[in-house]
């Protein structure tokens, strides 16, 4: 028996170290190796397509190039970043988000490169899309869309029942007794994952204070001193739409795929997300009388507001760095530069009808958009100002937590707009 | 119960199989749930009723999991893991419990203490320690950080189940091996592994199913494809802001299948052995 023990033992005890691999090596097959980290784990649709398509085609073009990649979905992206950062193997090519609440300890750190502007002066990047990748004027990383906010709805459905779409908030809240009157819900809100909500508010935020959003969010953040009354305001209109029943019954428990199914099916007239979702008009899947019907509109303006129907939210979130450390840096910002070349993100983004990019992409307009995007891009064009990063991600990770949970719970008015104010102020 | 009993009592009887089938049916109900939508599309995903009558059968969604999902690769990691995992946690829940029981030591109440101890201990508390010290001895991305924590969370676990069933085992029968002259190793092997079988079978499911579907810690001790294990699968399907819910369900479906069968063949042997350590522990 003790033989058997033994053997066993040393059985496992060497299959593990032949299971070892030598770690931070970084060629292959005499190849140099670039390790990208990306928070996109679906690479045959959407974002996570278009980033391994241009890296294929990196690959194809540079021989002496391999691009591995090791991709996680958000939560657990972020969770592995931070081990990365405790150890000493990091990977060259990063995701990351161009806000305050994830970049600024990276930065700080000295764990992301600094790259030259002066290699984006062709790139046709949209003004003011840099900023969130920026810190104290220095430039830390490149975005990759820009993203808006806005209620997608179903025209003929509009149509058939005399709904008109609205131009005030007020009326968006007077619309919704009467689409439920039709036995479907208003709006389909992802209320499950929280940043929906604080995105809605921050659309609120933005057509009540107009463009003085930003400055006066970052001050009330830094000093945390919510006092403003926009803040407050913003709660009671975001209360008033759950009296009015804006939202499907629920909400707050129903996560992004419920949200859209919902919408999708018919069963609700309309759905808040972001620009990304303007690929539905493309989807095979949705029932025609749905997919060739759906349009969008942006947040209606509030009564009293200093904000215009032009001053719209939208931001840059996701984008990529090149991590400092990195023993292939230069290989790796070459790789970084070649990707948002204008010819490979923006145009394969958009001719695949995925995003939009955050450099000029009227150049590669194909003439085949869908009337949704053909209406995304001019609202986005004649945008008379644009809101920046959200207010759930303009402060630091714990600022993100505290503001998203409480912007759940005012919308389901289970605390009030005052409580929730002095909440976010200690 | 006895033949006469069942005749005299029909309704009973009845009444009994009426129950046990209603809890059949709940209990299966989810596993038929899961393999109703893994046929149907993504966007007849989310309805009001309980199952869906799939428009078009969509059998599509199975070789896009078993593609796409690298599920073969996955499938043999997991196995591999789980495997040497349940291994190393029943020769070690066997030992340290005849060490902690049976062995009169200075500090063997305080060795099962500490082991015990470690059921406390959150998983999310320890991935980024434990990442330092993989990255420092140079196992991050092997197979070792994978089977290092599946076996350091799951042995408490096997000595407490291990240690209550082997307290009760009588002293008699080992004291007979030791007078015919078997050395400890042999009457653990021969004499006290035998007779723990339903027990150790207990360790050796709990390990094998809490490891099965684990993928916090995968996910931040691997980096590349050649260790990871199943769960990742799913995520092959997880797109920045929605999923493919419906070949991840397709994904589910093949990989509870192992799990499940396991349970079947050996599920007589895990409801004894938690019963017998609900008794004994």
């Amino acid at each position: 028996m003790k033989k058997i023990l033994v053997s066993l033992l040393a059985a496992v005890m060497v299959f593990g170290a032949t299971a070892c691999s030598p770690s931070g090596q970084q060629t292959s097959g005499g190849k140099t190796v670039i390790k990208v980290f990306s928070n996109l784990p679906d690479r045959t649709t959407g974002q996570g397509l278009v980033e391994q398509k241009i890296f294929d085609q990196y690959m194809a073009e540079n021989q002496d190039i391999d691009i591995q990649v090791e991709a996680l979905d958000d939560e657990a992206y972020k969770i592995k970043m931070k081990a990365y950062a405790s150890g000493t193997n990091l990977p060259d090519l990063i995701s990351v988000w161009g806000q305050p609440s994830f970049l600024d300890g990276y930065i700080d750190a000295g764990l992301i490169a600094e790259l030259d502007p002066n290699d984006y002066d062709g790139y046709g990047f949209v003004e003011g899309s840099l900023a969130g990748f920026s810190k104290n004027g220095k430039l830390y990383g490149l975005p990759r869309n820009t993203d808006m906010i806005a209620f997608y709805y179903n025209q003929k459905l509009f149509g058939d029942n005399n709904w008109s779409v609205p131009a005030t908030y007020d009326e968006l809240l007077a619309l919704a007794p009467k689409i439920a009157a039709a036995g479907i819900s208003p709006v389909a809100m992802d209320g499950n994952d929280k940043w929906p909500i604080s995105i809605f508010i921050t659309d609120l935020l933005v057509k009540i204070a107009g463009t003085s959003y930003q400055a006066e969010t970052l001050k009330a953040i830094s000093s945390g001193d919510f006092s403003h009354p926009m803040y407050a305001e913003a709660a009671r209109l975001l209360q008033d739409a759950f009296d009015a029943g804006l939202f499907q019954p629920g909400f707050e428990q129903q996560d992004y795929g419920t949200a859209q199914n919902l919408f999708i099916n018919g069963q609700a007239a309309m759905f808040y997300m972001g620009s990304w979702e303007m690929s539905m008009a493309n989807n095979q899947e949705i029932q025609p009388e749905v997919r060739d019907n759906i349009r969008a509109f942006t947040m209606p303006v509030v009564s009293g507001g200093a904000g215009v129907a032009t001053d719209i939210a939208a931001w840059n979130g996701g984008g990529h760095s090149v991590v400092a450390k990195s023993p292939v840096k230069d290989k790796a910002v070459a790789l970084l530069n070649y990707i948002y070349k204008p010819e490979n993100w923006t145009k394969i983004a958009w001719e695949n009808n995925v995003c939009m990019s955050a450099q000029d992409f009227s150049q590669y307009k194909t003439g085949s958009e869908t009337p949704v995007q053909l209406q995304l891009i001019d609202i986005f064009s004649q945008a008379t100002s644009i809101s920046g990063t959200t207010i759930n991600d303009l402060g630091s990770s714990d600022f993100k937590t505290k503001f998203e949970d409480l912007s759940q719970q005012i919308s389901i008015k289970s605390i009030t707009p005052e409580d929730a104010i002095s909440a976010l102020a200690n | 119960m006895t033949d006469k009993m069942k005749t005299r009592f029909p309704l009973g009887r009845g009444i009994i199989l009426a129950v046990l089938l209603l809890f059949s049916v709940i209990q299966l109900f989810p596993l038929v749930w899961l393999i109703d939508f893994s046929l149907a599309s993504n966007t007849e995903f989310f309805t009001s009723k309980l199952l869906i009558m799939p428009k078009e059968i969509q059998w599509g969604n199975y070789p896009r999991a078993f593609i796409d999902g690298h599920f073969l690769l996955y499938l043999k990691n997991s196995l591999l893991v789980n495997t040497l995992a349940v291994v190393v946690v029943l020769v070690l829940s066997i030992c340290s419990a005849y060490a902690v029981t049976r062995m009169r030591w200075k500090f063997s109440q305080a060795a099962k203490s500490v082991i015990l101890l470690g059921m406390m201990i959150p998983i999310h508390a320890t991935l980024i320690p434990n990442y330092m010290i993989y990255d420092f001895l140079g196992v991050r991305d092997t197979l070792w950080s994978l089977l290092l924590p599946y076996v350091a969370f799951s042995l408490p676990q096997g000595l407490f189940l291990a240690a209550s069933y082997m307290e009760s085992v009588s002293k008699e029968i080992e004291e007979a091996a030791i007078i015919d002259g078997c050395g400890t190793f042999r009457l653990l092997g021969s004499i006290i592994t035998p007779m723990m079988k339903s027990s150790l079978i207990t360790v050796m499911i709990m390990t094998y199913l809490n490891n099965w579907n684990e993928f916090m810690m995968a996910s931040t001790y691997l980096s590349t494809s050649k260790w990871k294990t199943l769960p990742f699968s799913i995520l092959e399907f997880t797109g920045q802001y929605r999923a493919n819910v419906a070949v991840q369900f397709a994904v589910m479906t093949l990989t509870a299948a192992p799990a499940i069968i396991i349970y079947i063949i050996l599920s007589k042997h895990i409801t004894k052995g938690v019963a017998m350590g609900a008794v004994k522990g």
